[in-house]
Formats: structure tokens, C-alpha cells, sequence
């Protein structure tokens, strides 16, 4: 980052502090200073974009495109096509998947140049209500603030009693890195992370096994969309071991040695790396947030209202330190409102759901209500499951087991949830948000027409199957 | 000829949202041409709605306690033979959301049967959706939800949106808005402090009687008046004895079943005779209070009291009306007004109105101006008085007058010589012919 004259002053001014850089915090900031104010941007590291850009969404897209390739040319070994074993060259790979999130990274500071907007590069703690310092290369620089946004994100959980100081134990940053293939990789936590990693070093020809806590992979999504996803990776990987939890993580010079408890524990098993992916936890502790006021809850979290106001009117908090989920969509989003609300503008984080998207091979997708969430709250709904064995699309990937599924309202059918498992399933959850957040019916989804032959066409599928008006698949009444 | 003829709500005069108060038929009455099908009550007036075809009732479309308009279909009958000559062709089409405000179209005949084999559906009700999603009931797009939010509306409270499927759109969220600030107004009255509730039963036995709708809607307009309109009374005396004479001259030559003149019919001509003399009381102010509008019509309104509360039927086009022509038409719109039998269309385009309490007594009173209206002519009861002549007293029928005027529009000076107008033309009706 290049020197700022503004900077040179140890105490300087912002109308509109923004604190931490990710897709939350640059988004407020460019968001506040199109509206007409003076921003300044504090961010941590050398580069901006955050966990999102730099150790998280891209990194890890970049690395799954990859591990689909492997997989695809794979599976059509059987149907007639067959380059041989693929030989990978590690260090290119990585220099490419830095090369995606390098030209990311670029543009961003770009924007931050035709903005005008004062960034910092520091480690920015709250002293006042007004006022921030953050810890430069140069030595401290105050901002003084007339509003503040907080958008500090979160971090990897690390679980304290495991060796954290040893190479060989990973978080998800690590994983990402790229640094080696091991051999037998566990997985502990069988969440979007943790299986996303699972497929790339899969694909790079590692010996997986996940280990996760509750019943099923991906908790909180209904089992039947985990359900395609699962019975292929139980295939797959080495050991897929539920209602399980780790009780001790050794160091030992052939590798990591892992102890087990629970329902289907094995017994204690040696691991070349361990990738540690059981959640992430808000950076709420790390900002002296108590100086400014803002409350911070046990977890790290700060409370804000539909406008993101803290319990001090003139601080915002945006992103994963505002509460799950954590995802970069909700952050960007609720950036904006923050960045509008303190410009003057009558906004409010209004959105009906915030999707929710695994990139492992199948894809698995929802958003709305599930239903599990819908059995809780004694929701009644009409539910359609389309199978993807009937798509053409999808048989002529390959594959099969996909299923796109809605959730409609009894009586008037509106959409109130919908999830897709199958390859490219993230793709269509769109369609299904903006259909919810328009209200639309089943009705209204099986009367626009969707090209064909497209997997998005599953989704006006379902709908005709909630409707009664399909006939790709006959339903005997 | 077995005919299905639907019956709608004819045209009356751009009003929407109509409340059903009764309904006095039911599916299989045999019902006749004119007879009374429905009661309806709008802002202004409660009416019969007729029935424009005889036969029987096939299917009942309203209950009481709906709201119609224009073209809602009320029922179909099932006509016999002599119906078929009630059949005309449709009313032309008003919009249901165009303002009340418009100018009234002409008065156009109450019967608007359309002959058409199936019977339309009634509009659709939209559904309110069951809201079991928590906070996200509501129908409306996030542009919607935003838009909603600039305007601080709880988009909740709009419960049901003119858009396909009951979704809220911008405009119902407009209107919400509208609707809300009107009647902030009434109720509160432009931000002076609300009336306390008093328990009076502490004092004694009471008994609560609901307001009917024309009552409230009358206060709601009288209170708004009177908060908007700078209002001043000047009073007056008119010498009627040489009117009194030729009425009573004229009214011998009539015979037992011939309208007899009333002295309200003078002053209708005499205050119209002094509209066309100073126009600026034949006009109305534009609502930002920018401009004046002119009228070139003499449309004016009677005040006339009925059982269920004030109404204010207007004779159109006076200037251009005969003495016992006009006779007429107000002892027929009176009588239908207190039967409660007007159109809403009769009861506007009013250019000035007259509030005669001379059947009762009285010396003088300020009556409230029926804005938008600029001035409004109050009467009391005549009384034979004293009036010195320059040598004695002599004995003259005196009519007290008293004239509101809005005083943005009108000067005091203006006010006395309008009133002083008035007074000539009373005092000598000759002059009527100038």
C-alpha cells in the first residue's frame, strides 16, 4: 500500500470511519463516499478484500475449479475419454489461484483511488467514541470520527487444548496455502469449509476422512439435499465418521496423532495434517470496542438494529461481527445499509434470506425456510422435489443426483423456501431469492418460461409439480 | 325474453368506495323495475341503489358492510319480458381511482345494464397472505419494502396491495400515506392538542349514540374548514315587503296543487344576479392557494336539513332558470334529499350555498363556509320592523342576512358591497331584469 499524505498527520479526520477492509468494510466505504463523504478505511493487512479475497470465497473457488476439472475428466474415463493420470504442478497451480486473487485485490485498490478515500493500513482499537488509533508501520495514528462502522470480521475458530503451533494443523487459511498435498488429511468438522476443502485435496489425491459432530454433514440444511452430496463423498473418501468428536490432537514425528469419542469413533489413527474447520468466531473482543460504548456479547458479536446501529447511534456494525451467518453477501449487503443510513438515507437491512451456498461436487444451495425449520415453528407448506435424473441437462453432465426443491405456502402457494443439491447447484439459488423476495407463488415461477435444456429449469419444475401442471415427470394422483 | 341482466352500480359522480349499509333483496325475489335492491351511504348522503330490471334475483354480489363503486356488480336478475326495454348501453367506463375531486360529470341516468349471458365474477378480494413467516407477510418487493421505509410507513398496516395477487405496490403505498395524513388532519386538527376523554357517566346516566356517517364525515369537513379558512360574517338586512307582496300575489294566482314560490327562491336569483356582478365570489381557491379559479357556471348549493344529518343538493345552471321552474326543482330535490334518495352527483359542483334557518327564527348567525366554496349565505327569519323613511317610522318586512366569506379571497369591502348587491335586488326584484 502506497504512503498516504493524509496519513503523515498523527491524528487526522474522518466523517465516516470504516473499520476492516473485507467485502463489508469496502463495500461501506465506497458506498459512503458515492453518497458525498470523507472516508477513511483502516484495514489490517497490506491488501484489501479480506477473509473473502484472500484466504476465503476466491482462494477456495479457484481451488475447487481445479479439483472439478480433475473430477469431471475422471468420471469420463468410463464413457470414453481418457487423458491418462493427471500430474499436477503444485506450485503453479498455487502462483495461479494467487494470480485470480492478485488481479481481485488490484482492482479493489483501484476503486479506493477513484473514490478518494483515505486508507490506512494498521490495526485499528476503539479510545473513545470518537476516536480510533490504529498501530501502522509508522507508529500510531489517531482518527478522530463523527460516525464509525465497524467491520471487523471474524476468524477461524481454534480449538485451545489442539497443538495450534504445529505445522501440520490447519485452519482453513492454511489449507488454502496450498503448501503440500499429505496423504491422510482429517477433516474435523463436516461443515461448507471443512467439505470444500475435502473436495480440493480430494481431488489432489489425499485421503480424506471428516469427522463431524452432529448427525449429518452440513447441519442445519435438510438431509435431503445433504443427502445426494453425502452418499457420493462417502464413496469417495476414506471415512466419513458422524455423531463423532475429537478428544485429542499429538504431535508425533510421523504425523498427528487423533483421538476419537462417540458414536461411530474409530479408534486413535495418525494423520499427515489436520484441518481444524468447526466455525468461525467474531473479532468483537479485539477492537476495544468497550471504549467507544459498544456492547459486545459473550461470543464477540455486536448487536445492531435493521439500520446496523450499535447501542451507539453514530457506530454501525456490519458483517460477521453483527451476527451469523457469516458470509460475504450478507456483509456487502448490510454495508450499504450501513453506509446509507449514516449518510442521511432512510435504509434498513430488510432482506427475506440470505442464501446459503456449499461449493463441494455436487453443489448444495438453499435459502428461505428449511424444513427443519418449518417442522420447529409448526409451518405448514407443500413441498416439491424435483429429481435431477429426470433433466436432461443433468444426465448429459453425468450425473444424476441432483434434486431441486421448493417449499410453498398451503393455500395461496408463495415461495417460502426452496435448496438445490446437484453439480452447478449454486448457480440457480438466485432465481429462487428474487422469487421469494418478490413474493411469487409457484404459479408464477411455473409460468415464466426457462430455457431448455437448462438445469435452472428444475426449479419451474418443482413449481409445476406444487401446481399440478408438470409433465416431465408423471405423479399419479 | 329470459334475459341474465346484471345490475351495477350506476354513475354516482366519481365517487369510490361506497358503503353497503343494507341489502333488501336475496338470491330467487321476484324484484321490479326501480325497486329498492341495496341501501348504499357515501361521505355525503345515503341512497337506494334501484333496480334497473325486473325479474328475479339470480345471485347476490354485495353484503352490508362491502365496499362499492362505479360498475361493481351488485346482482344479476333474471329478467322477465318488460325488462328488456330497461336495457341501454353501458356507462362509459370512470376510472374507479380518479379523484373525488373532479368536476361532476352531468347527471346521467342511474340505470347501466349491461345484457350479457355469464355473469361476471365481483372484482377480486385480494388475499392477505397468512403471514406465518414472521416479519415477511407482507406482499410487496424490496424496492417496495424500501420505498416504504424513506416514507416511514410500516408496510404491515397496508394490508392488501392493488397489484396481481394482492401485491403492495408503490402507488398503495402512496395512497396509504395519503389516506393517513387526511386523516390526521380531521382528527387532530393540524397538531392542536386532541379533546380529553371524559367519563360522563360519573355525573349521571348516559347513553352513547353512534355518529352516522354523514354526521361524522360533515364534522370532519366543518372541522377542516374552519381550521384552513380565515372566515369573516358581515350581517345585513334586506326590505322585503314589495318581494313578499308579489309572492304572495303570485302564489294567489296559482291553484291548490301548483308548487307555491318561496321567498328562497328571491334570494337564489338575487344571489346569483350579484355572482354574476362580482365574480370573484363565484370561485374557489387552488388547494396550494397560488390561484383563483373562476367559474363561469351558477351551480348553488341548499343547505337542507334531513333525518340523518345536513346535506347540500345543488341546483345547476340557476341563471338560467325561471322563477317556477326553480320552485320545482328545489321542492323535488328537497324532498328526495330528505328521503334520502340523492345521487352523490347532486350534491356537487356547488358554486355558493345558501343555509336558510327562516322557517325557524332567529336574528342572525355566521354560518361556516362549504369551502372549497368561498362564501356562503346565511338567512334568518324576517320580521315586520320600524324603519325610518327620512319623516317617520314605517312599518317593513325586514330579512336578516349573513355572509361568510373566505377572507383570503374576499376583501371586507368586497364582502358589504356583494351584501349590499344582494340587498338592492331584494329590496326592489325589478331590478332582477337589468
Amino acid at each position: 500500500m502506497e504512503a498516504n499524505p493524509a496519513i503523515n498527520e498523527s491524528t487526522i479526520h474522518a466523517k465516516v470511519l470504516v473499520l476492516g477492509g473485507g467485502p463489508g468494510g469496502y463495500t461501506a466505504a465506497f458506498r459512503a463516499a458515492d453518497l458525498g463523504k470523507q472516508v477513511v478505511l483502516v484495514e489490517r493487512y497490506p491488501v484489501l478484500g479480506g477473509v473473502c479475497l484472500n484466504v476465503g470465497c476466491i482462494p477456495s473457488k479457484a481451488l475447487l475449479h481445479v479439483a472439478q476439472i480433475i473430477h469431471e475428466v475422471d468420471e469420463f474415463e468410463q464413457h470414453g475419454l481418457n487423458y491418462g493420470k493427471p500430474s499436477f504442478d503444485i506450485d503453479k497451480i498455487r502462483a495461479w489461484k494467487e494470480s485470480v486473487t492478485k488481479t481481485l485485490v488490484g482492482g479493489l485498490a483501484q476503486l479506493v483511488k477513484q473514490r478518494k478515500i483515505t486508507l490506512i493500513q494498521g490495526t485499528g482499537q476503539f479510545t473513545s467514541p470518537n476516536t480510533l488509533e490504529v498501530q501502522t508501520e509508522n507508529g500510531i495514528k489517531t482518527v478522530s470520527f463523527d460516525q464509525a462502522i465497524i467491520a471487523a470480521g471474524s476468524q477461524a475458530t481454534k480449538i485451545p487444548v489442539f497443538p495450534n503451533d504445529d505445522p501440520r494443523l490447519w485452519d482453513s487459511t492454511n489449507a488454502l496455502e496450498l503448501k503440500e498435498i499429505p496423504k491422510k488429511l482429517l477433516i474435523v468438522g463436516g461443515g461448507i469449509i471443512g467439505l470444500e476443502m475435502a473436495t480440493v485435496y480430494h481431488a489432489f489425491g489425499s485421503e480424506i476422512s471428516v469427522v463431524e459432530l452432529m448427525e449429518q454433514i452440513i447441519p442445519g440444511c435438510d438431509n435431503d439435499l445433504v443427502t445426494p452430496l453425502f452418499r457420493r463423498i462417502k464413496k469417495q473418501y476414506k471415512n466419513i465418521w458422524l455423531e463423532t468428536r475429537v478428544t485429542s490432537i499429538e504431535k508425533q514425528d510421523d504425523g498427528l496423532k487423533v483421538s476419537f469419542e462417540g458414536k461411530s469413533a474409530p479408534g486413535a489413527a495418525v494423520f499427515d495434517a489436520v484441518l481444524v474447520a468447526v466455525g468461525r468466531k467474531p473479532n468483537g473482543k479485539l477492537i476495544g470496542a468497550e471504549l467507544a460504548g459498544v456492547n459486545v456479547d459473550d461470543l464477540g458479536f455486536i448487536a445492531v438494529d435493521k439500520q446496523q446501529r450499535t447501542n451507539v447511534p453514530h457506530i454501525f456494525a456490519i458483517g460477521d461481527i453483527a451476527g451469523n451467518p457469516m458470509l460475504a453477501h450478507k456483509a456487502s449487503h448490510e454495508g450499504k445499509v450501513a453506509a446509507e443510513v449514516a449518510s442521511g438515507l432512510k435504509a434498513g437491512f430488510d432482506a427475506l434470506t440470505i442464501p446459503a451456498v456449499a461449493y463441494t461436487d455436487p453443489e448444495v444451495t438453499w435459502m428461505g425456510l428449511t424444513e427443519n425449520q418449518a417442522k420447529q415453528q409448526g409451518i405448514e407448506y407443500d413441498k416439491a422435489a424435483f429429481p435431477w435424473a429426470a433433466s436432461g441437462r443433468s444426465l448429459s453432465l453425468g450425473r444424476k443426483e441432483g434434486l431441486t426443491k421448493i417449499l410453498c405456502e398451503k393455500g395461496t402457494g408463495r415461495i417460502l423456501g426452496a435448496g438445490m443439491v446437484g453439480p452447478n447447484a449454486g448457480e440457480l439459488i438466485a432465481e429462487a431469492v428474487l422469487a421469494l423476495e418478490m413474493g411469487a407463488d409457484a404459479e408464477d415461477i411455473g409460468l415464466t418460461v426457462h430455457p431448455h435444456p437448462m438445469l435452472s429449469e428444475t426449479f419451474a419444475f418443482a413449481a409445476e409439480m406444487i401446481t399440478g401442471s408438470i409433465t416431465d415427470l408423471y405423479i399419479k394422483k | 325474453m329470459a334475459l341474465l341482466i346484471e345490475i351495477k352500480v350506476p354513475d354516482v359522480g366519481n365517487v369510490a368506495d361506497i358503503d353497503v349499509v343494507d341489502v333488501l333483496v336475496k338470491p330467487g325475489d321476484e324484484v321490479k323495475l326501480e325497486q329498492t335492491l341495496a341501501v348504499l351511504e357515501t361521505d355525503k348522503a345515503s341512497m337506494d341503489l334501484p333496480s334497473s330490471a325486473a325479474g328475479t334475483v339470480q345471485e347476490l354480489f354485495i353484503k352490508p358492510g362491502d365496499k362499492v363503486s362505479e360498475g361493481t356488480l351488485i346482482a344479476t336478475v333474471l329478467a322477465s319480458a318488460e325488462a328488456d326495454s330497461a336495457e341501454q348501453p353501458e356507462q362509459p367506463a370512470v376510472e374507479a381511482s380518479a379523484p373525488v375531486e373532479k368536476a361532476p360529470e352531468p347527471v346521467s341516468e342511474p340505470v347501466a345494464v349491461k345484457p350479457e349471458p355469464v355473469a361476471a365474477k365481483p372484482e377480486p378480494i385480494s388475499e392477505t397472505p397468512a403471514g406465518n413467516i414472521s416479519d415477511h407477510a407482507a406482499h410487496a418487493t424490496p424496492a417496495v419494502r424500501l420505498y416504504a421505509r424513506e416514507l416511514g410507513v410500516e408496510i404491515h398496516k397496508i394490508t392488501a396491495g392493488s397489484g396481481r395477487k394482492g401485491r403492495i405496490l408503490k402507488d398503495d403505498v402512496k395512497n396509504f400515506v395519503k389516506k393517513v395524513m387526511a386523516e390526521g388532519v380531521a382528527q387532530s386538527g393540524s397538531g392542536i392538542p386532541a379533546m380529553p376523554t371524559v367519563d360522563f357517566s360519573q355525573f349521571g346516566e348516559i347513553e352513547e349514540q353512534k355518529l352516522n356517517k354523514i354526521k361524522r364525515l360533515t364534522g370532519q369537513n366543518l372541522s377542516r374548514v374552519w381550521l384552513n379558512l380565515p372566515m369573516v360574517t358581515y350581517h345585513e338586512e334586506a326590505d322585503i315587503t314589495e318581494m313578499e307582496a308579489f309572492r304572495n300575489a303570485l302564489n294567489a294566482e296559482k291553484s291548490k296543487d301548483d308548487i307555491k314560490i318561496t321567498g328562497l327562491i328571491f334570494i337564489i336569483k338575487a344571489l346569483v344576479a350579484a355572482l354574476e356582478q362580482f365574480p370573484q365570489f363565484n370561485a374557489s381557491l387552488s388547494a396550494d392557494g397560488e390561484k383563483l379559479i373562476l367559474k363561469k357556471y351558477f351551480n348553488i348549493g341548499i343547505a337542507v336539513d334531513t333525518p340523518n344529518g345536513l346535506v347540500v343538493p345543488v341546483l345547476r345552471n340557476v341563471n338560467r332558470k325561471g322563477i317556477n321552474e326553480l320552485s320545482a326543482e328545489l321542492a323535488e330535490t328537497s324532498n328526495r334529499a330528505r328521503l334520502g334518495k340523492l345521487m352523490p352527483a347532486e350534491m356537487q359542483g356547488g358554486c355558493i350555498t345558501i343555509s336558510s334557518l327562516g322557517g325557524i327564527g332567529g336574528t342572525a348567525f355566521t354560518p361556516i363556509v362549504n369551502a372549497p366554496e368561498v362564501a356562503i349565505l346565511g338567512v334568518t327569519r324576517a320580521k315586520m320592523q320600524p324603519v325610518w323613511n327620512g319623516n317617520e317610522f314605517v312599518p317593513r318586512l325586514m330579512l336578516p342576512l349573513d355572509l361568510t366569506y373566505d377572507h383570503r379571497v374576499i376583501d371586507g369591502v368586497e364582502g358589504a358591497r356583494f351584501m349590499a348587491a344582494i340587498k338592492q335586488y331584494l329590496g326592489d326584484i325589478r331590478r332582477l331584469l337589468l
